[in-house]
This record gives structure tokens, sequence and C-alpha cells, in this order.
């Protein structure tokens, strides 16, 4: 990766993102309602949830704000990494 | 819109796993190949910010919804791109338990190809149609929120549809889903406006539907600058 790519694209996109996804989640503005999903089918309808059998990489950090945003932040820096190398690898070259 | 893991009989998730893994293969070898390496950091971080916009539900009481971004993706992409992307968000969220790890294929057949085979049909049909009324960059504009809209309702009813798999549950699931994503699509289609925006004024190249005119005018601005036929431009 060149570095300017990486000092004017990808760095001001990672923080510019991670910062975002931090503040909204630490400060509570993002909803803790039950997505559409979950809610329609157990809450509405009285059906109780299953319980997960993989619970994710991260609950060794417990659950809160601060580690749903730590863990989010890493998800960015992973996800970024791994389409950047994907794509990477299968474009093409300039001519 | 995520499914967890044995919430559906275990057939559905291996049927669903049977499907999507060749799809998988299939779009990556669509994808070899296509993009310029010049646009792939554009890419790694497109991918990140689907995958930020789905950390964060906004309410739509008394449940919440968030971004799920397919459209967006297959009219910047293509559709053989937005599946690789929502594949790559997919398998990252399924190891963070969001989504389960077998119900994988689900999911990305609800997100991944209705999602992008659905969105950049409508949105296409939307856009050529408006193009005779509007400038390209605004035609994109309008197109992709309205079919982003309608691909989060029809994925709410192919994923209810799904639901009739459990035992016991009749089709006023089905209703109820879809009734609250049409909700949830009015926030996909604000959001999806919103990013596509951003891309439209900092780099119209990455989105498909507009390369190309950005390559007809370039050709255009070229011929006239050295005053020769567009034909010998191309």
């Amino acid at each position: 990766m060149e570095r300017d790519t990486f000092l004017k694209v990808i760095l001001p996109a990672v923080v510019l993102l991670i910062a975002i996804t931090s503040v909204l989640i630490i400060t509570g503005l993002a909803s803790e309602n039950p997505d559409g999903f979950e809610w329609s089918l157990f809450e509405w309808a009285g059906v109780e949830e299953p319980s997960g059998t993989f619970e994710g990489l991260f609950t060794f950090l417990g659950s809160g704000p601060v580690s749903d945003a730590i863990a989010g932040g890493i998800g960015i820096i992973i996800v970024l990494l791994l389409a950047y190398i994907f794509f990477r690898y299968s474009s093409r070259k300039p001519e | 819109m995520h499914v967890p893991d044995g919430v559906l009989p275990l057939w559905v998730y291996i049927l669903f796993l049977a499907i999507s893994i060749p799809t998988i293969g299939y779009a990556i070898r669509k994808v070899n190949r296509r993009f310029d390496e010049r646009l792939t950091p554009y890419m790694g971080v497109l991918a990140a910010v689907i995958f930020a916009a789905q950390l964060v539900n906004f309410p739509v009481p008394p449940a919440s919804g968030h971004l799920v971004g397919t459209t967006l993706l297959a009219v910047m992409l293509g559709p053989w791109a937005a599946m690789v992307i929502i594949a790559l968000v997919l398998f990252v969220q399924a190891l963070y338990g969001d989504g389960g790890i077998l119900a994988f294929g689900l999911n990305f057949f609800n997100m991944g190809i209705v999602g992008a085979v659905l969105g950049w049909s409508i949105s296409l049909v939307l856009f050529k149609g408006l193009r005779r009324f509007r400038d390209d960059e605004s035609a994109v504009l309008i197109s992709t929120p309205i079919a982003s809209f309608i691909v989060i309702v029809m994925m709410a009813f192919v994923l209810g549809l799904e639901l009739l798999t459990i035992p016991g549950l009749g089709f006023e699931f089905v209703v109820v889903i879809t009734a609250i994503h049409v909700i949830i699509a009015i926030g996909e289609g604000i959001l999806t406006f919103v990013i596509l925006l951003y891309f439209v004024r900092a780099k119209p190249k990455l989105i498909s539907f507009l390369s190309e005119s950005i390559a007809g005018k370039t050709t255009r601005e070229h011929s006239l600058k050295n005053e020769i036929p567009v034909e010998e431009v191309k």
C-alpha cells in the first residue's frame, strides 16, 4: 500500500468511522431496542428467544458500551483490511 | 435482519449454505480483474463503512433497524462485488456473534443475493428511466434510495417466508416482519442517499452507474480539445 493512499484515504476513513461509531455507542445514541427480526418474532409474538450457541469472539470483554465500541472498532479495521487485501489481489494493474 | 443459529430447522441452514457458498465463489470469479488497482483502497473503505453502519441501530420504536447497504454497494460496484463485500461483512459479524455461523448462508442469501440482484436491477431500471429527465448524478441519487427502500421490504418478505419453516408460525409473521421493515426501509433510503451523495461528490468514478457517463464525458472533452471525431478517440 502506498504511503500516500494510506494517509489520504484509509487512515482518515478508519479514524472517522471508529470515532463516529464509538461516540454513537458510548453516548447511547445508538438504539438499544432489539432489531426488527428479534422484536417481531420473539418479543412481540411472545415467543421465547432461543439463546445462541456462539456468543462471539469478544465476549471476554464483557458487555457494555465501551466494550461494544472497542469490539466495533476492531471489526471496522478487520473488514477494511480483508476487503482491501481481497480487491488488491483480484484487481488489474493500471496500464 | 441477521438470523441467529438455532432458530430455523437445520435443513434450512444447510440448504442456504449450499446455495450461498457456490454463489460467493462465482461472485469472486466475476470480480477478478474487473477493478483498477487504484480503486482498491476506496473499496476497503466502503466495506468498512457498511460494517460500521450496521453496528449502529437507529430507533424504530419499539424496535430498531440499521443500514444493510447492499443496494448502495450494487449501484456503486456492481452486484458481484456487492455480494463479495456483504459476504466479508457477514463473515466478520458472524465471528462477533451477530448472525450465526451456521446461519451465514441464509443471511448471505437474504442480504447478499436477494439484496444485490434486486437492488441492482431495480436501481438500473429507475436510473435509466430518470436519466431521460435528469442528469446522471441526480438520477442515481434518486433511483438508489428508492430501490434500497423497495429491496429492504422485499428482503424482509423473503425472510418472513423462510420463518414459515418454524413449526407453529403462521403467515401473520410474514406480515409483521414486512410491516416493521417498511419503516426500517425509510431509514435505509435516507442513509443510502447520504452515503451516495458523499461518493457522487468525492469519487464518482467509483459508482458503476456513473463511470460510463464519466468515460463518455472524458472522451467527448478529449475529442473537442483535439478536434477529432469521438469514434477515433474511442
